[in-house]
This record gives C-alpha cells, sequence and structure tokens, in this order.
C-alpha cells in the first residue's frame, strides 16, 4: 500500500535524478530563465500526476517519458509564441547586458566579456546543436543519454556537439590564437 | 581546434553552465509548489476510516452472542 508520503519521496527521487537534464534541455530550446524554470515546473507537475505510471518505470524509460512531455511542452509553448519572444528578449538581453553585470578586477571583467561572447555565440547556433550543448553541459548528461531522451542516435548527438563547438571556438577565436 | 583551445572552450562552458544551473532554491521552490507541504495523510486514508468505521458499526448494531443463543 502507498501512501502520500510514499508518493513524495518516489517524486522526489524523480525530480532530484532528472531535474538538471530537463532545465538544461529547456535552457536550450527557450533561453529564458524564468519560462525553462516554469516549464520545468509544468513538466514535473505532470509526473506528479501520473506518478503511479511514471514511478516504476526503469530509468530510461522514465527519462525517455520525461522528455516527451518536455518536448510536447517546448512545442505548446514555441505555438503560443511566448517561448519564441521569450528566447529572442532573452538573447537580445544577455548580449546587451552581460558585460554591465560582470564588472570588478580585470580577469573578472575579461571573463565576463568571454562569457558575453561565448552567450551571443551561442544563441547563434541551431536549436538542435544548442539543445545538445546546454543538456551535456548544464545538465551534466552522455551523448547516450541525450539520444535517450530525445530518441536520437547518440551519434547524431555527438555530431551536433562537435559542430557547435567547432562554431563557438571559432566565435571566440579560440582557433588561431589558442588562448 | 587546438588541446589547448579545447581547454579553454571548456573552462568557458563550465562557466556559462554553472550561470545556468538550476539551483538548488529554485529546485526546492519547485518541487514545494508541486508536493504539497501538508501531504501528511496517506492517499488511502479515507478508505481505510471508511473500513474502520464500518467495522465499529457493524459490531455495534451485531446482536450480542447470549442475546443471539438466548434468541435460537
Amino acid at each position: 500500500m502507498t501512501t502520500g508520503r510514499d508518493d513524495a519521496a518516489v517524486f522526489t527521487r524523480i525530480f532530484d535524478r532528472h531535474r538538471h537534464a530537463v532545465h538544461a534541455y529547456f535552457i536550450g530550446r527557450v533561453s529564458d530563465p524564468e519560462l525553462a524554470r516554469d516549464l520545468v515546473q509544468e513538466t514535473f507537475l505532470r509526473v506528479w500526476r501520473r506518478l503511479s505510471e511514471v514511478g516504476p518505470l526503469p530509468d530510461g524509460q522514465q527519462r525517455a517519458w520525461i522528455f516527451t512531455v518536455a518536448r510536447n511542452l517546448a512545442i505548446d509553448s514555441y505555438r503560443t509564441g511566448a517561448a519564441r519572444q521569450a528566447a529572442e528578449d532573452a538573447l537580445r538581453h544577455q548580449a546587451t547586458t552581460r558585460e554591465t553585470t560582470v564588472a570588478g578586477p580585470h580577469a573578472q571583467a575579461e571573463l565576463g566579456e568571454r562569457l558575453a561572447r561565448l552567450e551571443a555565440a551561442i544563441g547563434q547556433l541551431p536549436e538542435d546543436q544548442r539543445v545538445a550543448l546546454s543538456m551535456t553541459t548544464a545538465g551534466g548528461m552522455t551523448s547516450r543519454q541525450i539520444g535517450e531522451a530525445l530518441g536520437e542516435p547518440a551519434g547524431t548527438v555527438r555530431y551536433r556537439l562537435s559542430q557547435a563547438r567547432k562554431q563557438l571556438a571559432a566565435a571566440l577565436d579560440l582557433e588561431e590564437d589558442g588562448a | 581546434m587546438t588541446g589547448t583551445a579545447g581547454h579553454h572552450l571548456d573552462q568557458l562552458l563550465a562557466v556559462w553552465a554553472q550561470t545556468h544551473r538550476l539551483t538548488d532554491a529554485d529546485a526546492e521552490r519547485i518541487r514545494q509548489t508541486i508536493v504539497p507541504e501538508d501531504l501528511a495523510l496517506p492517499a488511502t486514508w479515507w478508505s481505510d476510516f471508511n473500513s474502520k468505521v464500518s467495522e465499529v458499526i457493524a459490531r455495534a448494531t451485531a446482536m450480542p452472542a447470549p442475546a443471539v443463543a438466548a434468541w435460537t
């Protein structure tokens, strides 16, 4: 017999296991942190409502279930225009304000400047590359895990990551000066 | 991309990832919004409660054994 407390414990385990990956996915899709948090909440609210179905699934299937919900929410969000507008606003805001928000010693300013360029370069990546990059860096996922979550071959994910890194390196002049 | 360049890109991406990660505070806020704090009652509390009430009523209204013996 399960209890409300048992349900909460099962949910918390699922939430803790997948929250960073799901959040990283939405960061890649919508760029706007606030909207990404809202979509994370909506995704896990659906997990909570279907806990008896999701809870017993093995890890890989659980991840696939959660990301199916996440993908649908991202699509719905784009349909309403909210995500697209938020992404454009966020990218514009980040490009114009990142440098001014990082102040202090010279090294920090330099790092801030590089991060601003990185942010802008990530914003210029095709969405599928941006999502893969975000899920691997912010979500800490492997190419195989990303592939499982998004229903794509791991090789495709690896290719996207490789392309993304090349574009970022070029945008940051890392190929030429090695710095 | 050179090895050094790749290393620098990794470092920058690590900082970028850090600034974009869901913070523990935000995660907890989301979790608490979804899972109500007053979730103290088990999901089966009402059905258990009803069963016990029915049992008590059945026992209270049952005819005592001596009465049954006298009756028959």
